[in-house]
């Protein structure tokens, strides 16, 4: 039988060329890295369905059980195939959590969204193309925006999301510069009643209301 | 989120389960780390490396919860037994920030390995397999075997080394 590395062969493997060259706090912490790498936990790997899991619970901010609750379904019933979201550009660290403050990406896990919408472009923006999901917490009705194809705008210039209702009137759920990354928005009316979903080219002239300039629109369904 | 999580989900997650030994609740810990940085994000500089900030709670987390277990009731059970055993034999670890520093370090050393190093460094390290058994499990040359590895911790003593005082 093959005889297996010893702990001092592992600690010289980590050292590599430098095991004569090392620092004394350097030397002191071989033993350690040698049984971490020798320990399972280091390799271990979390479940795939963990990543959804934690957007879900970030979206409600709800607690562990209820979710460890979603997991144990999601693991006993038949898998949906869920939307694989890969982001176009690779994340530097220190932007990562600008991006977590900026744009919550939609989730494919858990019950799934209240009310979701499929936007289409206007002669605005005919190469446009969005999608939309709504999920009701506390806090209000959190809309999770994916649009591809905007372009980009003049400094000064955004976009603005509305919710619109059958009379006509619009409420502004929120403004973005870019469809690069998902956009999270926010209601407080509800778009079981406010059920037109558009995004509108916004002018910097310090007018609230809508220019007009809808780029893309949709129904709001329930989920 | 995403992106945070696959930048930093697997090395959360290592640190958890290093505490905790148990996947279920290494899961639960990764959970309340990235729900926890989220709460906190708006007081966070943007402009600063987010790992040391996610480790710190990662770490909280991990032995809050296993303070949790073991308060609860003792159960018959040795899956229970040996997580508390191990979480006892860990706790001086656990408490020890520069540990759990060493694990989060190693496992991101682990990630910038190509997929080829880490497995060779794997079955060295957790298997314990020699050069040769390795290229027998991989159907590869010995000499592709010994220069993965002798490039795998090359790399990884290089990492380790860099990373030393970032973390902290």
């Amino acid at each position: 039988m093959t005889e297996r590395m010893t702990n001092h062969e592992r600690e010289t493997l980590i050292a590599g060329d430098r095991v004569s060259a090392l620092e004394p706090d350097e030397a002191a912490e071989l033993p350690l890295l040698a049984a971490l790498l020798a320990d399972p936990t280091t390799w271990a790997e979390p479940s795939a369905g963990l990543e959804d899991s934690i957007v879900h619970a970030v979206m409600n901010d709800q607690p562990w059980e209820a979710t460890v609750t979603a997991i144990s379904d999601r693991r006993r019933r038949t898998r949906r195939r869920t939307r694989i979201i890969i982001p176009t550009t690779a994340a530097a660290a220190a932007a990562a959590i600008a991006i977590v403050v900026g744009s919550i990406v939609a989730s494919s896990g858990g019950p799934g969204p209240d009310f979701t919408a499929a936007l289409a472009p206007t002669g605005l923006a005919p190469g446009a193309h969005g999608s939309a999901e709504v999920v009701h917490n506390n806090g209000g009705f959190r809309i999770v925006l994916d649009a591809t194809g905007l372009e980009r705008l003049p400094d000064g210039t955004y976009y603005e999301a509305w919710l619109k209702d059958a009379a006509g009137t619009l409420v502004p759920i929120g403004t973005f510069s870019s469809s690069d990354q998902y956009i999270a928005l926010w209601s407080g009316v509800s778009p079981a009643t406010f059920t037109t979903l558009t995004v509108t080219i916004e002018p910097p002239d310090n007018n609230q209301a809508s220019s007009g300039r809808v780029v893309l629109v949709g129904d709001v369904r329930s989920g | 989120m995403r992106l945070v999580y696959r930048e930093y989900g697997q090395l959360v997650y290592a640190v958890a389960h290093h505490v905790l030994g148990r996947h279920e609740l290494a899961e639960e810990a990764t959970q309340q780390t990235f729900v926890r940085a989220w709460q906190a994000a708006d007081r966070v500089h943007i402009d600063r490396d987010p790992a040391p900030w996610l480790a710190t709670i990662a770490k909280r987390v991990a032995i809050d919860i296993y303070r949790r277990e073991a308060r609860r009731p003792a159960q018959p059970s040795a899956d229970v037994v040996s997580m508390v055993d191990r979480g006892r034999a860990l706790m001086m670890q656990s408490t020890d920030p520069d540990s759990l520093d060493a694990v989060w370090r190693v496992r991101n050393a682990i990630d910038e390995l190509s997929v080829d190093e880490a497995s060779v460094v794997r079955l060295q390290h957790l298997d314990g397999l020699t050069h040769t058994e390795i290229a027998d499990k991989l159907g590869i040359p010995l000499g592709t075997v010994k220069s993965r590895s002798h490039r795998a911790h090359q790399r990884l003593t290089d990492l380790l080394g860099s990373l030393r005082k970032e973390v902290r």
